[in-house]
């Protein structure tokens, strides 16, 4: 199967589902927009006020005239401190609503996109936006949001107060502009690639990692620790030097911003001198000047360095609202009928390159039918298409209702096992969700788990083996009970010890469904009520076990070669 | 933990003291702009002297470029020194791991023992930055307090004792709330792993139509997640705001006293300003303290964990034999109690294909670590060609005898190389040929990060080719074909006789059809060896034998 990644949407299409995103929060992101606006506004009261007291000093008042600017900076705190706290709260409930929003909208999306598209796009496309991505935004819009508001009002504000002192003052400043537009436009051209390599690094870092540590009993088994130590190293190294240029372009880009602070403070200086000489401002104003130019540096500074973090944050929503837009898939519609009824079944993934051809195939009401034959035959894909995963490319397949399927995928949803088990059946009691557990054999160690039922399961919780895992998919199954299921090779993660418990489980899930089961176990193929032999996307042999075994045909050897008994010889298992 | 941290600083004493240096320096040169910015305001614009002002101007220009260029390259050797540790222990972790003689992973997941050489790696790394900017903001502090009380000393006290004052108040104030923030991350944080776990059991909500279910489930969680952020970021707005307000009221008493003294003639106008400036400007290094004591703390952590790793107990002791040269590979278990296993006693011939059915999966399992010694027997020796195996250096056993698990892990990359190189017959025996055959590439194809990309079965396979290519004097292989159909599992039990021919093949197994190949079947019951003979006769004269590999 050829890879075909998810779609990424474009700028405009991301913006408009931004906006659309926001527009129930008008309200919010209004009001505080303007909360922020009225304490940046505020705090810039105070350059004016530290000036009014040199002023005060200059003119050669006596020292308690200094009383009434020194409380008026008070209120100034006190107040710029309050509706900062109000501000930024409004700030960060419109950023984190819209962010919880997006993101179930995402999950409710991808829960719904076709398996054949996630599939080919390599089941780590999805998962790496929602996991990379999603906390890539939700990092911005904890920290950089917030941030940003401060520190760009905070720019904004303070060189309109520049210009309210005089707009010469605001003239010199400006002077450092195009050296700062030209230092973040170098930094952002030169930074994003080079932060995507670090971050592929940093990832191929960790999983080499995970695969030398992970894998270190067969490392050791085939002595192969010098080789795997010098892929280790040779990773880090590769990550270390890529953080070190990282760490040497931000050390430039701040060497360059410091030029544009020097050449703005110089101008603001000279400014000031010009106008105190000439008479047009006072020194107090000049001081003022000076300091809302200095107060500059930290906002200029971080506004700068968040440009990068925006950018990123940027990339990552138009990942996620690429696949917010996907078009919802026209319903897989199937002809009705009381049993299963395969008629001219044809498939390829790849042009050109068909895995099934023309496939007839009737199962009754109630049947239980094994598939078997070599990997590559066309079974998983035979069963696949019957399950409805993928349309076939031929064919009609008519069911007669929902088709459940467990396949060897082994994941347990983490939280408790009462909630795994739930998704199958939301509304299911707790005498349903064990009987569910006893019909798999499965109640027993449920039980036995530290808290029962209510036992944290899955990534980060208690730890169930490969078996006990397919158990609980059967369970589910159970409890979703659809008149048709597929089983595609459910025993295959299972040693051959958790194999016949799980071919003991599946006989009691199947009871009072109609069942295709793709098995590799011969003794589950025997326990059915017909095999159908498949080779080369073919139907070759079909029949009861007992008959099939002594027709002769393919199956009869097969069996043969896998118990290693004559033919015969007594049936061993009779 | 002391001693891994100290060997992260002293490694890398030279950009340590470096970067020490040169960041004082730049601090330096911080307090100084201010400072002369006091001082052009007061020479320059104050009294109208243009070559003042002027004079005055490249001083500053001066102390930029210092600054500048201090920063510059004082953090870039910080910043390696931290890199490099970090590197440095990350190997000495990973040779810790991969030791012959085991132990490290004991009781420790593979994620978690990955996220020490990342993360843990990283933190104690970072300690030397943490030194280096302590350094620099001391400095920093100290060249300001002179600044300050060569102006005035009440002034300078104020400012002095203020600026610590104010951090601690502010901490005070917010150490409640930080407390409270962490815990709603945490909170936070668990809305993305709920997605992601949903995300990775697609296929499996899929197969039972319970998508419907899982989002519904989703949005309480993304809710949940929601209300715990929002009341996080209502305590950070607070801590925010707070810091504001009392930096704002530690101002205005700076003007006031500062104030004062100018207009008593106690000190210039520019010195004011100067003061102002410095008060402002201290705030900065003694946030830098505050954050490297946090630094410190996790650094410490991390090293402990580090330590704990790198001095975990050996799962066997080093034996110093060498293996016998030629090896004949005869093995021989005298007594062998181990786990479940009650005195096993077996003899394995020079080339000869034993099959092993084990009732209890845990005999299996016992006898494996035992023959590939991943752990020693607590009584009874196992012999290979006469010479005790925990006689025998561990690595050195392991070139001959090679012990194939079940589970056995593939490696990120091709095929071939999963293989080691082009083993043709290796892998036709192994019916890993026709893995080549559908995988994008061929045997060049790469099989994805633990083999992932490939199917279970697909995997077994390709393991087994591994095995098999390995091409070592005594094989030990695990279950290798329960994931394989049993088309291709019949092909590879007629030809695995022939790939191994004249040397020692042990099949630990209850597939039938690889133990009907075996020239003599041992079955282990209860711990013990209680029949062998080969397949067919077992199949025919024991009840026991019969349920457990036919059944």
């Amino acid at each position: 199967m050829s890879r075909e990644l998810l779609p990424v949407a474009t700028a405009a299409r991301t913006r408009a589902v931004l906006l659309d995103l926001i527009r129930p929060y008008r309200a919010l992101a209004l009001g505080g927009f303007a909360v922020m606006v009225v304490a940046t506004s505020i705090g810039l009261l105070t350059q004016p006020l530290l000036g009014a007291v040199v002023d005060l000093v200059a003119a050669g008042e006596p020292a308690t005239a200094i009383t009434t600017p020194v409380l008026a900076l008070v209120v100034v705190a006190l107040t710029q401190g309050g509706t900062m706290t109000l501000g930024l709260a409004l700030v960060s409930r419109l950023g984190e609503t819209v962010l919880a929003r997006l993101r179930e909208r995402f999950v409710g999306r991808a829960m719904r996109l076709p398996l054949e598209q996630v599939e080919r796009a390599g089941s780590g496309d999805l998962t790496s936006r929602v996991t990379g991505d999603v906390s890539l935004i939700a990092e911005a819009v904890r920290v950089a949001l917030p941030e940003m508001a401060r520190s760009g009002l905070a720019i904004v504000l303070t060189l309109g107060a520049l210009a309210i002192l005089d707009w010469r003052f605001l003239l010199a400043a400006l002077i450092a502009v195009p050296v700062q537009w030209h230092t973040a436009r170098w930094y952002v051209r030169t930074a994003g690639p080079l932060y995507a390599r670090q971050r592929v690094a940093g990832g191929a870092q960790q999983q080499q990692l995970l695969d030398t540590i992970g894998g270190a009993k067969t490392v050791r088994a085939f002595r192969l620790e010098a080789d795997h130590t010098a892929k280790v190293a040779e990773r880090s190294t590769t990550a270390v030097d890529l953080t070190m240029r990282g760490v040497n372009l931000v050390l430039r880009f701040y060497s360059r911003l410091h030029v544009a602070e020097y050449a703005g403070l110089a101008a603001v200086l000279v400014a000031g001198f010009l106008m105190v000489r000439s008479g047009a401002a006072s020194i107090g104003t000049a001081t003022a000047a000076a300091l809302y130019f200095h107060s500059l540096f930290a906002p200029v500074n971080t506004a700068l360095v968040l440009i990068d973090d925006a950018q990123s944050a940027g990339a990552a929503l138009a990942r996620l609202v690429g696949v917010i837009d996907q078009p919802e898939p026209p319903a897989l519609d199937r002809p009705k009928a009381p049993r299963i009824e395969v008629s001219g079944l044809g498939h390829a993934y790849d042009e050109g390159r068909p895995v099934l051809h023309d496939v007839d195939l009737t199962i009754r009401e109630g049947e239980r039918v094994a598939l078997v034959g070599a990997s590559g035959a066309g079974k998983t894909t035979l069963a696949r298409l019957i399950a409805g995963i993928h349309r076939p490319a031929a064919g009609v397949i008519a069911v007669p209702g929902e088709v459940g399927m467990v396949t060897q995928d082994v994941h347990v949803f983490a939280g408790p096992l009462a909630d795994d088990l739930r998704l199958a059946r939301p509304d299911a009691t707790d005498a349903d969700l064990r009987e569910a557990l006893t019909r798999v054999d499965a109640l027993t160690w449920a039980e036995t788990l530290p808290a029962g039922l209510a036992t944290v399961v899955g990534e980060g919780g208690h730890r169930l083996t490969a078996t006990q895992i397919q158990q609980l998919a059967l369970a589910r199954l159970i409890l979703a009970d659809p008149p048709v299921a597929v089983l595609d090779e459910a025993t295959a993660e299972a040693g051959s010890a958790g194999a016949r418990v799980l071919e003991k489980a599946i006989e009691t899930t199947v009871e009072g469904r109609t069942a295709l089961i793709v098995a590799h176990r011969l003794t589950q193929a025997a326990a059915t009520d017909r095999v159908v032999v498949m080779d080369g996307g073919r139907i070759v042999e079909s029949g009861p076990h007992d008959e099939l075994r002594s027709s002769g045909g393919r199956y009869a050897s097969l069996w043969e070669a896998w118990s290693g008994v004559r033919p015969n010889s007594k049936n061993p298992l009779e | 933990m002391r001693a891994v941290l100290w060997r992260a600083i002293s490694g890398q004493r030279r950009d340590v003291v470096t970067g020490a240096v040169l960041g004082a320096v730049h601090q330096a040169g911080e307090v100084m702009v201010p400072v002369l910015i006091g001082v052009v305001i007061d020479q320059g614009v104050a009294g109208g002297d243009l070559p003042a002002l002027a004079r005055w101007l490249v001083v500053l220009a001066v102390v930029y470029v210092v600054l500048s260029f201090s920063y510059r390259f004082g953090a870039r050797a910080g910043e390696r020194a931290a890199e490099r540790a970090g590197h440095t222990l990350r190997m000495e972790l990973v040779e810790r791991v991969l030791d012959a003689r085991g132990g490290a992973e004991e009781g420790r997941l593979p994620g978690a023992l990955t996220n020490t050489a990342t993360e843990d790696a990283k933190r104690v790394g970072a300690v030397n930055m943490s030194v280096m900017l302590a350094f620099s903001a001391l400095a920093g502090i100290v060249v300001a307090a002179v600044v300050l009380l060569r102006i005035s000393v009440p002034l300078g006290l104020v400012v002095l004792a203020g600026t610590p004052l104010l951090l601690f108040l502010g901490h005070l104030l917010s150490k409640p709330l930080e407390k409270a923030s962490e815990d709603q991350q945490d909170r936070a944080a668990h809305a993305s792993g709920v997605a992601a776990d949903l995300i990775k059991g697609l296929r499996v909500l899929k197969g039972i139509g319970a998508e419907t279910a899982a989002v519904a489930r989703y949005r309480v969680t993304s809710g949940d997640s929601l209300a715990a952020t929002l009341r996080a970021a209502r305590a950070e707005a607070l801590q925010t705001g707070l810091v504001v307000a009392l930096t704002g009221v530690f101002i205005a008493v700076v003007a006031l006293v500062g104030g004062r003294l100018a207009a008593s003639g106690a000190i210039t106008l520019g010195e004011l300003v100067s003061a102002v400036g410095l008060a402002l400007f201290l705030i900065g290094p003694l946030e830098v303290f505050a954050w490297v004591n946090a630094q410190f703390a996790m650094g410490r952590a991390s090293a402990a964990r580090i330590a704990e790793v790198l001095a975990a107990p050996h799962a066997i002791a080093a034996g110093t034999s060498r293996a016998p040269v030629p090896v004949r590979g005869s093995l021989r278990l005298r007594a062998v109690s181990h786990d479940t296993l009650k005195g096993v006693d077996l003899e394995v011939a020079p080339g000869e294909v034993l099959g092993v059915a084990a009732v209890d999966p845990a005999d299996a399992v016992s006898l494996l670590s035992c023959l590939g010694r991943t752990a020693d027997p607590s009584s009874g020796t196992v012999e290979l060609d006469g010479v005790a195996l925990a006689d025998l250096d561990p690595a050195a056993l392991r070139e001959v005898v090679l012990v194939a698990d079940h589970d056995a892990d593939l490696f990120e990359g091709t095929l071939r190389e999963n293989v080691g190189g082009d083993h043709p017959e290796a892998l036709a025996a192994a019916g890993a040929d026709e893995v080549a055959g559908e995988l994008p590439g061929g045997i060049d194809g790469h099989v994805g990060e633990r083999g992932q990309s490939l199917s279970g079965g697909q995997r077994q396979r390709v393991a087994l080719a591994r095995a098999l290519a390995a091409d070592r004097a005594v094989l030990v292989v695990h279950d290798p074909t329960t994931a394989v159909d049993a088309v291709t599992e019949a092909r590879i039990a007629s030809r695995l006789r022939d790939v191994r021919r004249d040397r020692t093949t042990i099949l630990v197994t209850t597939s039938p059809a690889l133990l009907a190949v075996a020239d003599r079947v041992v079955l282990l019951d209860g711990g013990r060896v209680t029949d062998a003979a080969p397949h067919a006769d077992l199949v025919t004269r024991n009840a026991v034998y019969r349920t457990a590999v036919l059944a």
